[in-house]
């Protein structure tokens, strides 16, 4: 329904205005974010924990004098193997206002993708609720999934906003 | 081209607040029996750039409003009208309209143009309601100047009443007062003066100094019909720079009688002097006594090796009258030397006149000896005690002058995000050094000196740069105190009530933010001890107090927080009350309960046991209010009462909510910062020590007393690097007047850490107030003492 209204309204005047996406991966999964929300891309360093915090948010680590949360989707969504080597990548986004960490795989590109081109997702029952999944778009023979991370990021389920795990 | 005005309007809504602000101040501090010139000086100033500015904004509606306002503050700072305490109210009855006004055109609120209306004819109203003194009425507004010795001394009203009639013959009289060069003091200079002004009217020589030269002191009287500016040049021209003055004396006859002044020395009353001591002008009979070993210092008299003696006081031979500058003919009825008169050797310290006046000297010959011989006949006591009061009150005046003007120096204004980015920066700065320094010390030996040295250096510097970038935001608590006369004044006179507010510590420094935070708080236990705490006129009568309470206000500083307490003289907390209210509300209370337990239960949501709800206070919200935002701020609030004989509520405060000093202690491989000022002390405890209370609650006996024990590892989920909790270290902490016994892994040091919000990215966590960077770039999470202490409290619960 979420979908459906938002692709509705980016079929107007807007058709063949793309936006890029940021792709990463979680397991087999390929996922698009909005490139706009991305604020930079490090290395995963051990964070400091945060008592009773549910298991997905790692901790909270110092960037550059910020103290930001790190969530890690694969423990979220259940994908890929968990792990951290000196190769997992944290993309840190800027959301509603704030700084959240996000854990993934890897991250593999950056997408120009017009609104033709993304396609409403069928609906689905899982840990990922199709709300946050603005479409699929697929790409030489990939699929992404094309993700309102700010929406996922806010709501309730990720438990790092007061007013929405209350 | 036309320039934008509305880039400017920020600023004049800030200054004008400003102004505002100190405009109430001081009518607060304003006493209207004897206002002091200074003070109605300054307000007239701040009506007058508010007027300025508004005009030159097009905000006209202000400039209006100011207009009227500051006409009647004109001719009152003028003396043609004498202050009244209706006056007072207009003022500030004013001075809200003005700030409606301001918020009007800032887009918050609307004016209600009637109330504006109504301000501005009842300003016009006291304007006029007393007519000129030198023109309708010439004896009766001298009667009425309120004047502190005309209030007490009856003597004044023989004078008034033998004053002579003030015809208006459309002559001016001029009081000059100069000190001439020196240059011009040997020559001709005094003399083509006084040619000069001969000249132009009818020239007195009131005071001239002693010796053949005319170096010294002077003091004319002119009547003339032209205007001042016609001889000013030339008296500022003969004088030592900037130390002449003339007066236009309106209250004074100008009939050739030499009767002026307030305190009438004209030569037909000296019998009925009793109002002696000060006479604010002298005619020549009473010029330059040459008597005994009595002196007058005028400072700062800028030729003071020539300074004539004029004051002779009294008879006594050694008293000594300390007259710096007074500010104008106000002052000049100081009864103080009526003090000096009796005791001889008594001293009368007058606050010097504050720079704005500069140098012009406005010392009024005081005492004359030769026509007021009677003088030696005892004062009667009460006029002493105004004197000590009046001395007293001069020192204040001085003080808050001196601070007003210190504050005012030299500033800019800079956004508070500016400053706060500084701070980040600062604090960043402090972060990377301190990894730096860690660095080289792995290096240990290896590091060049070269590094280690400028390292330690980087060290002091970081450390003074961080002190001086967070003493920027400190701000005088006065700023919040400043705002409660008037709360004060206009609830206690809804109430029906009689309170004087007694303010100290006001130059205590406080972090901007707290400053901010506090306010609220604050004045809502001003209110509180205003409604409940201090009774009703008669009830306090009855019990044997004084029908005036007292609200006393201090800040101070002790240890690494700043303390404020509100305390007053009212009825006190009753005890017995509050539990029963406490019963009936359903809350877990006992007759066993300590006095300071059950006061805190005041701070309980919904709690209120007045009989009544008044739109002041007694729906009991508020006092949670009170608590939660002061614990908010990391503070705490205690309250100590008795029945009786009053309340005092003492709030803790942290200095800054920026900085904490705190102990960082492990927790398995985690680090936490414990605020130090909750840490009483550590010890190691032996396995045997802990008890557990039906298996789920464990206490420690410590020195007697069996504090709950909170495993830390426990409570935050973390596997501990011990196998048993009692390997660990124990640090007993005190939150809220409860002790429990944390224990933790090891206790790593002490640092000062700069706080940081967790907030700001996640979201609160129970039992973690914040969050901090260490040495070596990683997090440290601040715990939440009270709330750590508030899980013992349910788990002591649980288990009893």
């Amino acid at each position: 329904m979420e979908a459906k209204s938002h692709g509705s309204a980016a079929t107007g005047d807007e058709d063949l205005v793309s936006s890029e996406y940021l792709t990463f991966t979680l397991g087999s999964e390929e996922y698009a974010i909005d490139i706009l929300k991305v604020q930079e891309i490090r290395g995963y360093e051990q964070p400091t924990l945060i008592a009773n915090a549910p298991p997905f948010i790692k901790g909270v680590i110092n960037l550059r004098g910020i103290i930001v949360p790190i969530v890690d989707l694969r423990i979220k969504f259940q994908l890929g193997t968990i792990e951290y080597t000196p190769f997992t990548v944290v993309i840190i986004l800027n959301v509603a206002g704030r700084v959240i960490g996000v854990v993934v795989d890897s991250v593999s590109d950056v997408i120009s993708l017009n609104s033709n081109q993304i396609r409403q997702a069928p609906d689905f029952s899982g840990s990922f609720d199709t709300k946050y999944i603005l479409g699929l778009a697929t790409v030489e023979a990939r699929m992404m999934i094309v993700t309102d991370i700010e929406r996922l990021m806010t709501s309730a389920d990720m438990e790092l906003i007061d007013s929405a795990s209350e | 081209m036309a320039i934008d005005m509305t880039q400017f309007y920020q600023v004049f809504f800030e200054e004008s607040a400003e102004h505002l602000a100190a405009m109430e101040t001081l009518l607060l501090e304003l006493d209207i029996e004897n206002p002091d010139s200074e003070q109605l000086n300054a307000i007239f100033r701040a009506a007058h750039s508010i007027k300025g500015s508004a005009g030159t904004f097009g905000f006209n509606d202000l400039a209006a409003t100011t207009h009227i306002l500051e006409n009647l503050l004109d001719r009152i700072r003028k003396q043609e009208l004498a202050l009244r305490a209706d006056m007072v109210d207009a003022f500030l009855e004013c001075g809200d309209r003005l700030r409606e006004m301001l918020e009007g055109h800032q887009g918050r609120g609307a004016v209600d143009p009637a109330a504006v209306e109504d301000i501005c004819a009842r300003l016009r109203q006291l304007s006029s309601g007393d007519a000129p003194i030198a023109a309708v009425q010439p004896a009766v507004p001298l009667a009425i100047e309120p004047q502190p010795v005309a209030a007490t001394q009856p003597a004044l009203d023989d004078e008034v009443a033998i004053r002579p009639p003030l015809p208006d013959n459309g002559k001016r009289v001029y009081d000059i007062q100069f000190v001439p060069t020196e240059v011009s003091a040997k020559g001709e200079g005094v003399a083509n003066l006084l040619d000069e002004l001969r000249s132009m009217g009818h020239l007195e020589i009131v005071l001239h100094p002693d010796g053949n030269d005319s170096a010294g002191f002077w003091e004319l009287r002119l009547i003339t019909d032209v205007a001042q500016d016609v001889f000013s040049d030339q008296i500022d021209f003969i004088s030592d720079n900037g130390a002449w003055r003339i007066n236009e004396d309106t209250s004074v006859a100008v009939d050739g009688t030499t009767a002026f002044g307030f305190f009438d020395d004209s030569p037909g009353v000296p019998d009925n002097v009793r109002g002696y001591g000060f006479f604010k002008n002298v005619d020549e009979a009473a010029a330059p006594v040459e008597e005994d070993d009595s002196y007058g210092f005028f400072e700062p008299l800028p030729v003071p090796a020539t300074m004539p003696e004029p004051a002779a006081m009294a008879e006594e031979g050694d008293g000594y009258g300390f007259f710096e500058p007074l500010p104008v003919a106000t002052s000049a009825v100081e009864p103080a030397p009526v003090l000096m008169a009796e005791e001889g050797d008594g001293f009368g310290f007058f606050a010097p006149l504050p720079p704005v006046e500069s140098a012009v000297i406005v010392v009024e010959p005081p005492v004359a000896a030769a026509p007021i011989a009677p003088v030696a006949e005892p004062p009667p006591p009460v006029a002493i005690k105004p004197a000590l009061k009046e001395v007293s009150a001069a020192r204040t005046a001085k003080q808050t002058t001196a601070a007003a003007t210190a504050a005012g120096d030299s500033s800019i204004r800079v956004s508070i995000e500016k400053v706060d980015q500084l701070i980040n920066l600062v604090g960043e700065l402090v972060i990377t050094q301190a990894m730096l320094l860690q660095t080289a010390t792995q290096m240990q030996g290896t590091a060049p000196e070269r590094l280690t040295v400028g390292l330690a250096q980087l060290e002091r510097n970081t450390r003074d740069l961080q002190e001086s970038v967070m003493s920027i935001r400190m701000m005088q608590i006065s700023f919040v105190f400043s705002r409660f006369p008037r709360v004060v004044r206009d609830l206690s006179g809804k109430l029906g009530k009689q309170v004087e507010l007694k303010t100290s510590g006001e130059t205590t420094e406080l972090d901007k933010s707290l400053i901010e935070r506090i306010t609220d708080p604050l004045t809502h236990l001003i209110r509180n001890s205003l409604d409940h705490g201090i009774e009703l006129p008669e009830t306090r009568v009855a019990a044997g107090k004084s029908p005036v309470g007292t609200i006393t206000l201090k800040a101070y500083h002790q240890g690494g927080n700043i303390v404020i307490e509100v305390g007053d003289d009212g009825a006190g907390l009753p005890r017995q009350k509050i539990l029963d209210k406490a019963r009936e509300k359903g809350l877990p209370v006992s007759d066993q309960m300590t006095d300071q337990e059950v006061f805190h239960l005041i701070f309980e949501a919904g709690f209120s046991t007045a009989e009544q709800v008044t739109d002041v206070s007694g729906r009991g919200v508020g006092m949670d209010v009170v608590r939660r935002n002061i614990q908010a701020m990391g503070g705490r609030v205690e309250i100590d009462s008795m029945l009786g004989v009053g309340t005092r509520i003492t709030v803790r405060l942290p200095l800054t909510l920026a900085i904490l000093d705190g102990m960082s202690v492990a927790v398995g491989d985690q680090t936490y910062i414990l605020p130090l000022s909750y840490v009483i002390e550590s010890l190691q405890p032996e396995p045997g020590d802990i008890k557990t209370l039906s298996n789920q609650g464990r206490v420690i006996q410590v020195r007697g007393e069996y504090l709950p024990v909170l495993v830390l590892p426990e409570l935050f989920g973390i596997k501990s690097r011990w196998r048993h909790f009692t390997q660990g270290i124990m640090i007993v902490i005190d939150a809220d007047g409860m002790k429990a016994a944390l224990c933790v892994d090891a206790l790593i040091g002490q640092h000062q850490v700069v706080i940081k919000s967790l907030e700001a990215n996640y979201r609160r966590v129970v039992g973690v107030s914040g969050a901090t960077i260490m040495g070596d770039g990683h997090v440290a999470l601040i715990l939440d003492v009270s709330a750590i202490a508030g899980m013992a409290r349910s788990i002591m619960q649980k288990a009893g």
